[in-house]
């Protein structure tokens, strides 16, 4: 690069040369010269000669980031390896971390044992989608487009339509086809479904975008709202080695009839009021309800000969119970502090 | 859905202690939010009269007043006739007149909630006032502030405030989404029946809410009005009436407490009177100014049709909105005056001029309702009411209500007739449900006379028409359609603490494994048990992220509604994710540490319709290493995790090929081609990535200089498991020694130990030797880099013999020259 102006010339000729020498090359960029010219620019009055010699330091200065970039680039030597070697030259072989050190996610954990006690209660397990389709995550759970009911579902749509599911029970209408058969001749359906779920809303100690729900789903001949509370009391009762007392309470969804929500008696108080029951007795864990008939339909499955329940519930939500976890955003956190206690 | 409990009195007893009653709502009918004891916030408030009230000596605007309580009020300086000093600043206050006083020590009813306000008796400007003569907004039941309350209705000197206006109330609030199959449940109404039901007495709907309501035509019409229903298919029912002879004002006291309790903001007597309307019966209602409506357009009309795009609306409010195609819209003429079922128009607005008024009470249809309010960011109380389809058999009974509420309170007349615009309505359909379905559903034995009874209360009608029970819902339950809408109808009213709690029978057959989930059970142990530490990270990333590890955002799914710019895209691989945890861990304190994962990773592409992205499921590990003292690259490292994991779930012999340079995968940008190596299973199938990473990443992520890591498909992993094989313990001792290989830098590791392996495997299939091969070190001097020296230990045996010295220097001998021949290796 030549330059017309002499002073550029001049600093351009001293760069250059200490450039070579520089250990940090990109405190070439902070040198004093080069300051000196925009210093001089300001001076200079409006019109033509300031034009041009303002072109030319700034041709300069970019002349500089380039051999900086460039300097950066070649000064990074890739030696390469033998991959298929166990060690590397002159050096021992790796060692493993301590094994003190190591740990489970707990929501896994957690999952595994809770997926345990359903696997012993006789439930199949199949594992959610985190991308799905309009269809299995509303329409086949009987909400129409544009349903009111759809605005309890933040949900985070892709450009192509796809949604990240707000429950699991996006999954219930491929359980139901899947296992459909095998209810005909005569074996109820019993599965669990666990998974990563989504919620389009701002993070805060209480509320996190994504958490883990595992959804329970029944379906046999003559099945009745009595059941589903006590498979809810079953489950709730070997998950914490004691007898609990549940509740259901009305409440909506439009995938199941009656819907309701389900609360377990505290199991750290004895129900008689605690912190983590705010006092009530009462811990309320997740919805559940009588599947629709038209679910069912949508499924191939005959509504007037069988009927069915289904429920779910957060994982999250136990463990913080559980160990008392004052952030939900801590799962997510990949903080080593907070996995190295589990 | 905030429910006054005083107004729900109205119309049943809901005798019961508000606790039991509340916990009964919450067992029956919805969760409640919040219960709000409102007279405990008024219990101090009292009617006073004002005895006289004089110019403060020393402030222009202030009043000195003498209250008389009728002595009601203890502890407070009276004077000799008994009479309260108070002082006020209010414009409006005068001798004779009732108002109403919060003596000292009460609290102001307005800051109540938040930010409790406690009086006392102070002096302002040199003079005593004992407590306050208190505004609409001090009351907290409405917003003037310009003036005290003035009772204008008769009180009681001395009475109680909060019992003379039920506002010794509570608010019960039940969860809105409770109600969204409910239209009856967003007025009171609709839950004075409900909580009649619940507690098994039987309610009857008050005479003037019928659908067959015969309104009195007036003589003459003196407001005529055209209206017509363009949007017949969006508006089931469109409804009006014109009204002469208004005299807007401020409604009476206690239409105004009337919404102050339910939180709604009086404005004056005749939109009151529709939303209490409103309020009372579920079914929102609206009133335009006659003649602004008959002037804006040059036509007395009201009509509907649906909205094109351009078009504009100045709405209650006086904020003008874009219309867009496809909303339903109340016009008059060619003007648009209002947005169907969501927000009336300021421009027809009722206002304190208004004298004529049109009253419109029309059915439109939830979906669209919703599309619209959520469309324009409305979300009004009409609109939640409409969204949950609102009877349109109502729309007589609620107009007739509201005609006769403002004829009362505003003088207004009728000055045309009703005019009710619909096709057919649909009337509510008989559902069959046998009392045998009914009981198999709940696992109860109800008898027919049960079932009459618990949802005679709540005024269906049951009936044996041909053998067949047969539930007529009544007009204004518009979501009763199935048998099943009758089973929750009964489990609910007669109580799901009934409910028989037995399990379901299973058969003995057991249930299927997921196969996956049981595998990811075992890397989680396996890898923990190796000091790794398994996180969790989101599925979503920043567009950034890609953009640091050189992963085109073309190949991500992209989400068009995150709030979060932090959650643009599906996550293609777990790696950046991981990469993204190393430094803030590091700067936490941890020098030395490997984090996995296993999710799923998807890669957009074109789909098929109705086809769903593939789920890859994902291991994913990254080691980071932040201390000085560590000898050689970190790439070993991560290896050694995935030698270590291959071998703990057989699926040994896992193959490290270099990087082919033209390999375009989003999954192996991050890594250094150079440093990093594919991984196949033994069959040689593409199992995923190892390596280190490339220079740009790791200065992008702060990554330490030691850092590595793995990505690999876990169904591939998963396929590659075996049996573990098994050998026969040996009685005869093992001989050990160990071999030093020098060859070119050039040769592999793995070529090399090949020679080796095949060589005492052909002595082992041919002559039984038990042989175990394991590599010590690899050297090399420095002044001497083109040559490198291997060493392995050897352990042979043979299951029916002691090895002697010449038979282990012959093998040795044999392992020599094959290294010879092969690679050109020299024993050393």
């Amino acid at each position: 690069m030549s330059y017309s102006n002499p002073e550029v010339q001049a600093a351009q000729a001293a760069l250059e040369q200490r450039f070579e020498s520089m250990e940090d090359k990109r405190s070439i960029l902070r040198a004093p010269e080069l300051a000196a010219l925009y210093d001089r620019l300001k001076t200079l009055p409006a019109g033509e000669a300031r034009a041009n010699f303002g072109k030319e330091v700034n041709q300069l200065k970019l002349e500089l980031e380039k051999k900086v970039r460039e300097a950066q680039a070649s000064d990074v030597k890739v030696e390469p390896l033998d991959v298929t070697a166990p060690m590397d030259i002159n050096a021992s072989m790796p060692e493993l971390l301590s094994a003190e050190n190591g740990s489970c996610h707990p929501l896994m954990s957690e999952m595994d044992e809770i997926l345990n006690i359903f696997y012993r209660m006789g439930f199949g397990v199949v594992e959610s989608r985190e991308l799905d389709d309009d269809y299995h995550m509303f329409t086949s759970l009987n909400f129409p487009a544009d349903h009111p009911a759809r605005d309890e579902y933040d949900t985070f749509v892709t450009d192509e339509g796809l949604i990240a599911p707000a429950h699991t029970s996006t999954m219930q209408n491929r359980v139901l086809k899947e296992y459909k058969p095998k209810l005909e001749q005569g074996q109820p359906i019993a599965v669990v479904i666990p998974g990563r779920v989504f919620r389009n809303e701002d993070l805060d100690a209480r509320h996190e975008h994504t958490f883990y729900q595992l959804e329970g789903v029944y379906v046999g001949k003559d099945v009745h709202a009595g059941n589903l509370a006590a498979t809810i009391r079953a489950w709730l009762s070997n998950y914490y080695g004691r007898d609990i007392d549940i509740k259901i309470q009305p409440f909506y969804f439009p995938f199941t009839e009656p819907s309701f929500e389900f609360a377990a008696g505290c199991p750290f108080c004895d129900q008689k009021g605690c912190n983590v029951c705010s006092y009530t007795g009462w811990i309320e864990l997740g919805g559940c309800g009588m599947i629709h008939p038209s679910v069912l339909r949508e499924a191939g499955i005959e509504a007037s000969t069988y009927s069915g329940f289904a429920w779910g519930f957060g994982i999250d939500r136990l463990v913080m119970l559980k160990y008392d976890i004052e952030d939900v955003r801590h799962f997510e956190s990949a903080n080593l502090k907070f996995l190295r206690q589990f | 859905m905030k429910v006054s409990l005083n107004w729900v009195k109205e119309f049943t007893e809901a005798s019961m202690p508000i606790d039991q009653l509340v916990a009964k709502i919450g067992a029956q009918l919805g969760a409640v939010d919040d219960v709000v004891n409102l007279g405990e916030r008024y219990k101090d408030a009292v009617i006073v009269k004002v005895i006289a009230s004089e110019k403060h000596p020393d402030a222009d605007k202030l009043s000195v007043c003498l209250i008389d309580d009728n002595n009601k009020v203890q502890d407070v300086e009276r004077n000799s006739d008994g009479l309260v000093q108070v002082v006020c600043g209010a414009p409006n206050v005068h001798a004779d007149m009732l108002a109403v006083w919060l003596p000292p020590k009460s609290v102001v009813p307005a800051t109540a909630a938040k930010d409790p306000f406690t009086l006392e008796a102070r002096e302002i400007r040199g003079v005593v006032s004992n407590g306050m003569l208190a505004s609409a907004q001090e009351l907290g039941i409405g917003d003037d502030h310009t003036g005290i309350v003035d009772i204008s209705e008769t009180g009681e000197v001395g009475a109680s405030f909060a019992q003379t206006y039920a506002l010794d109330d509570y608010i019960i609030d039940i969860e809105n989404k409770m109600f969204t199959h409910r239209p009856d449940c967003f007025g009171m109404l609709g839950i004075a029946r409900e909580i009649a039901g619940i507690c098994n007495q039987p309610f009857v709907s008050p005479d003037w809410y019928r659908q067959d309501v015969n309104i009195q035509t007036p003589v003459s019409e003196s407001l005529p009005l055209a209206v017509s229903n363009g949007a017949s298919q969006q508006v089931s029912r469109f409804t009006a009436v014109t009204m002469s002879n208004i005299t807007v004002g401020p409604s009476p006291l206690k239409l105004q407490t009337y919404l102050s309790r339910v939180g709604v903001k009086p404005i004056n007597n005749v939109v009151d009177v529709t939303n209490y309307v409103t309020w009372l019966s579920g079914q929102p209602l609206h009133a335009y100014d006659y003649d602004k409506l008959k002037a804006l357009s040059g036509q007395a009309a009201l009509g509907t049709r649906i909205s094109k795009d351009g078009e504009e609306l100045r709405i209650i409010g006086g904020k003008t909105i874009k219309l867009r195609d496809g909303a339903v819209v109340i016009t008059s003429g060619d003007k648009v005056v209002g947005l169907g079922g969501v927000m009336g128009g300021a421009d027809t607005e009722v206002d304190e001029n208004t004298k004529n008024i049109v009253l419109e009470c029309a059915s439109f249809d939830m979906n669209l309702t919703r599309k619209t309010s959520m469309e324009y960011g409305l979300f009004t109380d009409a609109a939640t009411r409409f969204t949950k389809g609102q009877s349109p058999l109502q729309n007589l009974a609620v107009l007739c209500r509201a005609v006769e509420e403002i004829g009362k309170l505003a003088g207004g007349k009728l000055a045309g007739p009703v005019q009710d615009i619909h096709s057919d309505l649909p009337q509510p359909t008989p559902v069959f449900a046998e009392t045998s379905f009914i009981n198999s559903r709940l696992g109860l034995s109800l008898t027919d006379a049960d079932i009459d009874k618990l949802l005679g209360n709540v005024e269906f009608k049951v009936s044996d028409s041909e053998g067949k029970r047969t539930v007529t819902p009544p007009f204004w339950r518009t979501d009763i359609a199935l048998p099943e809408d009758i089973v929750e109808e009964v489990g609910r009213l007669y109580g799901y603490e009934h409910l028989p709690l037995n399990l379901p029978q299973r058969s003995v057959e057991p249930p299927e494994v997921d196969k996956q989930l049981a595998f990811k059970t075992t890397i989680r142990s396996v890898l923990s048990a190796a000091g790794a530490n398994e996180v969790l990270t989101y599925s979503f990333v920043n567009g950034s992220l890609l953009d640091k590890v050189g992963q085109a955002k073309e190949a991500a799914f992209h989400i068009k509604n995150a709030l979060s710019p932090a959650l643009q895209y599906y996550r293609i691989s777990l790696m950046p994710s991981l990469l993204e945890k190393v430094h803030p861990n590091i700067k936490n304190g941890f020098d030395k540490f490997a984090l996995f994962e296993m999710g799923k990773g998807h890669i957009k592409k074109h789909l098929k319709d109705g086809e769903l992205p593939n789920e890859m499921n994902i291991l994913a590990l990254a080691y980071a290493d932040s201390t000085k003292s560590a000898d050689g690259a970190a790439y070993y490292q991560a290896k050694r995790y995935l030698d270590y994991l291959a071998q703990a779930i057989s699926a040994g012999g896992l193959i490290y090929e270099p990087l082919p340079p033209e390999l375009d995968f989003a999954i192996v940008k991050p890594f250094e081609p150079q440093r990093s190596a594919l991984v196949k299973t033994a069959d040689g199938n593409m199992l995923g990535i190892i390596g280190e990473f490339k220079t740009d990443v790791a200065r992008s992520l702060k990554l330490p200089a030691r850092a590595a890591g793995f990505e690999l498909d876990l169904s591939v992993l998963a396929n590659a498991q075996s049996m573990k094989a098994y050998y026969p313990l040996n009685k005869y001792p093992e001989t050990i020694q160990d071999i030093t290989l020098r060859m070119a830098s050039g040769t592999t590791y793995a070529a090399a130990e090949k020679v080796l392996s095949e060589a005492l495997m052909t002595i082992g299939t041919e002559q039984g030797y038990i042989y175990q091969l394991k590599p010590l070190g690899i050297f090399q001097k420095p002044e001497d880099k083109d040559y490198k020296q291997l060493t392995w230990r050897i352990a042979l045996s043979h299951p029916d013999k002691t090895l002697t010295t010449e038979e282990v220097n012959s093998i040795f001998g044999m392992l020599e020259s094959s290294a010879k021949e092969k690679f050109n290796g020299s024993r050393v």
